[in-house]
């Protein structure tokens, strides 16, 4: 094939490809222009996971009706004059793509009235192209309509995911810039339901509350200002005696014009994966690698191992500190002086933490453990004496009969066997024999569950309630009877049976957590999840019976030397280790 | 402090108050038993904070004064005593407490009395009489429904409600139900709510089962506490349990209870504990679910049939006469919930009134109108 040049066409198709991935980058192009037109009210409204329909309203300043046009030509802007002006960007948009690039994949229509023009115009374009222009009476501000996205491009529409999961890529956008912008009213709405709203109060906990709920909005800290060493700096009504829990828009600042404020959550506010954690660089909402890890080095130790925070992290810096043109989505942004504003995170961020209340004292929490690979050994010098693993001693797949003869540090069983003496981790073990249980059921399909007494009602994230009502049928057929009750709420009518002491909503939204943040399959990470909770916790005391009976029902399990994680569930010493150990020999 | 008694009565009363030692506690003094002169009577304390119980003895009092000894030591060494006289002397200068019985003597060393908690004994306020007999079996019947563990603590209580010449107790734990009602000797002069602790509930109970004299309850209003106060007969002085109330909304459990029902099941207490006891052998390794089914007979007895199956270990079916009013059905219980239950039911014969699968079960003893338990049903999830 001859090299030709590629027709505007094809080019505006790739160019489109590389900022459009996914209905929800069409969602967040849209927000930031209404955004910089300085809107009050940004109204999201999709339909089949915004497949069928994305429709942005907001009351900014609107677009005159001789400039509509250009705004769909590629590389045309109203946010940048010049070159320089790259170096101090204000706006969230700046290149001029968003537009041109979703007309470019799909049916756009936009209704937009400037203060000054008596009537407003709609404008109409197929694959990049106008089909049709006409006056048409509108409130001010623009509405963007995006029908049918990728319906030139059924290579990109292939690899869409479920709907569910495109709306709550969707959802997740929408709540990370009403985080950011807190005195904005933004509100989402799919297939006609509301599915979230925040109330534009200007206070960023008022968002949270709409955001986490109020439960988990309570346990947030604001970022606290540094003790200066000058009193004259400090808030004249004084920080130390505000009262605990009041919140109130807290700002650090730093010498070079750096100001961190926000929220964290207390180190007893933990989740199963990262999604908590937002990150807003001048208004937008980052994934940057460097800040997550200051966040999350802050709370170093003080977090349990494999949980991460929730925290709001706001960061504002004079735009020449920042490139954000260095990602088609801008997702990712570079610091001039990254040491700096790293340091200056992981400060405020500590200095809040160390004003955290004590943790009330709360029963023993099940924490997750870190996926291992089977042929990891338990290190030396956790015992004084070598330890090896039944695995390597006895290769055959059953376990020996065990004689139980007590628990050490009410977390393993101390048993004897024909070979010596074996250690069992109660929790692991019993992990195993819940897990196979489970399975044995679900492919009998009697998986058996426990009706509640009253229904608990539970508050969702929207995050999480796209999760659960992705994954309703499937949480059902394991035993979560969950019965959607308006919105966000859920009640839970009946739980697994394996599930019974604790905190059961708590149970069910670290489950669904748990298995959301895993690679595999979402069912076979929810099945492990499931037996991790049902489990015995290491901690808790068992009498000799039950002892028994867990080494029992261990031993009839199909791999009872791995707990479903991948730890073991059982270690060994021999018979002729000891008697080496003591001289024996 | 210096001072006799009878080696009986001082084992009695260690036996008594020793239940509340907390034996977790990080504070030494909690481990410890307060021992204190009160008038002419030796008083003994022991408390975890939330439950205290406090009781009197005779004894005759030569010097006054108090102090702590460590629970555990103290009441092995006391029950290990023949059954003679007791001679107790603190000596301050050492902190130790010289013990004297017959031939035996002992020194053990104490903790002053002055880190003791403040322990409330004698509130005077408005009394609510209770008959011991009654109220233990209540207590039985209502906390075994109480959750153990403390992610809702408000579960973990069980919830007196006073209405004129009435008392009802209930407790829940998000499965299970139990509401007892009991009469009043004379009326309350106005209606109160309070939740109060099963485990100190079943402290009060065990005490009031030993000593048979009636109960009377205070609830002062100023404060957060209860008190039961027994006249106490053997020791020669009273007892009393003081307990720190839970606050918050118990749930609306008369709402719970449903009002009617499709099948009626009359069977033996006894045959149903032991049919239920067979069935927990199979159902342990499959989560507990016992099987029940009702079958009306025409015109000869009916029966119930309990059935358990566990993949990897068998199945067993047992079956019952039964008199069943209404519809067969078929519903399924935790196998442990079924014996708690039936454990705590005097009568000869239990109902079970039903209506579907998947609505809860309902347990009366029969000839007992005044307790109800209800249990939630397991299902299989398809």
């Amino acid at each position: 094939m001859p090299i030709r040049i590629l027709s505007p066409e094809v080019v505006s198709k790739i160019a489109a490809g590389e900022v459009i991935e996914r209905p929800a980058s069409v969602v967040k192009e849209l927000i930031e222009n209404s955004i910089d037109a300085g809107a009050s009210e940004i109204k999201v409204e999709v339909r089949q996971g915004g497949r069928r329909l994305i429709r942005v309203i907001d009351d900014g300043r609107g677009i005159p009706a001789e400039e509509v046009e250009l705004a769909f030509e590629r590389y045309s802007t109203s946010k940048l004059k010049d070159a320089e002006d790259l170096y101090r960007i204000a706006t969230l948009g700046f290149r001029g793509e968003a537009l041109p690039s979703i007309a470019a994949v799909s049916k756009v229509t936009m209704v937009t009235r400037t203060k000054e023009q008596e009537i407003g115009v709609l404008l109409r374009l197929e694959g990049g192209k106008v089909i049709k222009r006409q006056k048409k009476g509108a409130l001010r501000g623009t509405v963007v309509s995006v029908e049918d996205l990728f319906f030139n491009t059924p290579a990109r529409l292939k690899f869409l995911r479920k709907e569910s999961t495109e709306a709550r890529h969707i959802s997740d956008l929408v709540t990370r810039y009403a985080l950011a912008y807190p005195s904005m009213r933004f509100s989402l709405l799919s297939e006609g339901r509301t599915l979230f709203r925040s109330t534009g109060s200007g206070s960023l906990y008022d968002v949270l509350i709409e955001v986490y709920g109020l439960e988990t909005a309570r346990q947030m800290l604001e970022i606290a200002p540094l003790q200066e060493p000058v009193p004259s700096q400090r808030d004249p009504k004084g920080q130390g005696s505000r009262p605990k829990g009041i919140p109130r828009e807290g700002m650090r600042e730093e010498a070079e014009g750096l100001k961190i404020s926000g929220y964290v959550g207390a180190p007893s506010l933990h989740r199963a994966s990262g999604r908590y954690l937002t990150i807003l660089i001048n208004g937008r909402w980052v994934r940057d690698q460097l800040l997550g890890y200051a966040i999350k080095e802050a709370y170093h130790t003080l977090l349990p191992k494999g949980r991460y925070p929730v925290a709001v992290v706001r960061v504002a810096l004079s735009p020449q500190e920042v490139d954000i043109n260095v990602h088609p989505a801008k997702a990712e942004v570079r610091f001039r002086r990254s040491g700096e504003v790293f340091a200056a995170v992981q400060k405020a961020v500590r200095h809040t933490l160390k004003g955290a209340p004590i943790p009330v004292v709360a029963p023993p929490r099940w924490t997750p453990e870190p996926r291992l690979p089977t042929s990891l050994r338990p290190s030396p010098g956790q015992m004084a004496l070598e330890v090896q693993r039944t695995e390597e001693i006895a290769p055959s797949k059953n376990i020996p009969p065990l004689r139980v003869l007590g628990q050490l540090g009410l977390t393993y069983i101390i048993a004897e066997g024909p070979e010596g003496m074996y250690l069992i981790d109660q929790h692991a073990a019993h992990e195993r024999v819940l897990y196979e249980r489970l399975l044995g059921e679900r492919a009998k399909m009697a998986v058996s569950s426990q009706s509640l007494l009253e229904p608990l009602s539970l508050d969702l994230s929207p995050e999480e309630a796209a999760i659960v009502e992705e994954n309703l049928d499937t949480l059902r057929s394991w035993g979560f009877d969950l019965e959607p009750f308006g919105g966000q709420t859920y009640l839970l009518r009946a739980v697994p049976a394996i599930l019974k002491e604790g905190d059961l909503s708590q149970a069910m939204r670290e489950v669904i957590d748990e298995a959301s943040r895993q690679a595999g399959r979402w069912e076979e990470e929810f099945v492990i999840s499931l037996a991790c909770h049902g489990a015995v916790r290491a901690g808790q005391t068992m009498s000799e019976g039950e002892m028994r009976e867990l080494v029992r029902q261990l031993e009839k399990t199909n791999s009872p030397r791995t707990c479903p994680h991948g730890r073991p569930t059982m270690i060994h010493l021999s018979a002729e280790q000891l008697q080496k150990e003591f001289g024996r020999s | 402090m210096k001072l006799s008694c009878l080696q009986e009565n001082l084992s009695r009363g260690l036996a008594i108050v020793g239940r509340a030692v907390s034996l977790r506690s990080v504070l030494p003094v909690l481990h410890n038993i307060l021992l204190a002169t009160d008038q002419s009577q030796l008083k003994l304390s022991a408390t975890d904070l939330s439950t205290c119980i406090t009781c009197w003895l005779g004894a005759k009092i030569k010097e006054e004064g108090a102090t702590t000894v460590p629970a555990r030591l103290l009441v092995d060494f006391v029950n290990s005593l023949p059954p003679e006289q007791i001679d107790l002397e603190l000596v301050t200068r050492t902190q130790t407490l010289h013990l004297k019985c017959a031939r035996t003597e002992a020194n053990i060393k104490v903790i002053d009395a002055q880190e003791f908690p403040l322990i409330p004994t004698g509130i005077e306020d408005r009394k609510i009489t209770l008959q011991p007999d009654a109220l233990r079996q209540m207590i039985e019947q209502v906390t075994l429904a109480a959750a153990t563990d403390e992610s809702r603590p408000i579960l973990t209580g069980a919830l007196a409600d006073f209405q004129e010449e009435k008392l009802t107790l209930a407790a829940a734990d998000g499965f299970r139900l139990s509401v007892r009602s009991a009469p009043l000797s004379e009326p309350v002069p106005e209606p109160m709510k309070v939740i109060i602790p099963a485990r100190a509930l079943q402290e009060v109970g065990r005490v009031a089962a030993e000593e048979g004299e009636p109960v009377e309850m205070t609830i002062p209003s100023a404060r957060n506490q209860v008190l039961f106060h027994l006249a106490g007969g053997a020791l020669g002085g009273p007892i009393e349990v003081v307990s720190q109330l839970i606050e918050g909304n118990f749930p609306d459990y008369k709402q719970i209870i449903p009002t009617s029902y499709n099948t009626r099941t009359v069977v033996d207490s006894k045959e149903f504990l032991r049919a239920a006891k067979i069935a927990l052998l199979f159902a342990r390794d499959a989560a507990n679910i016992v099987r029940l089914q009702m079958t009306p007979g025409e015109g000869e007895p009916g029966s119930l049939t309990l059935a358990a199956t566990a993949a990897e270990v068998g199945d067993n079916v047992g079956q019952i006469d039964a008199t069943i009013e209404g519809q067969a059905m078929e519903i399924a219980f935790n196998g442990r919930y079924l014996i708690d239950i039936l454990n705590a039911i005097d009568s000869a014969q239990v109902a079970l009134e039903t209506s579907t699968p998947s609505s809860p079960g309902v347990f009366r003893p029969v000839g007992d109108e005044d307790f109800v338990h209800v249990i939630m049903p397991m299902h299989i999830s398809r």
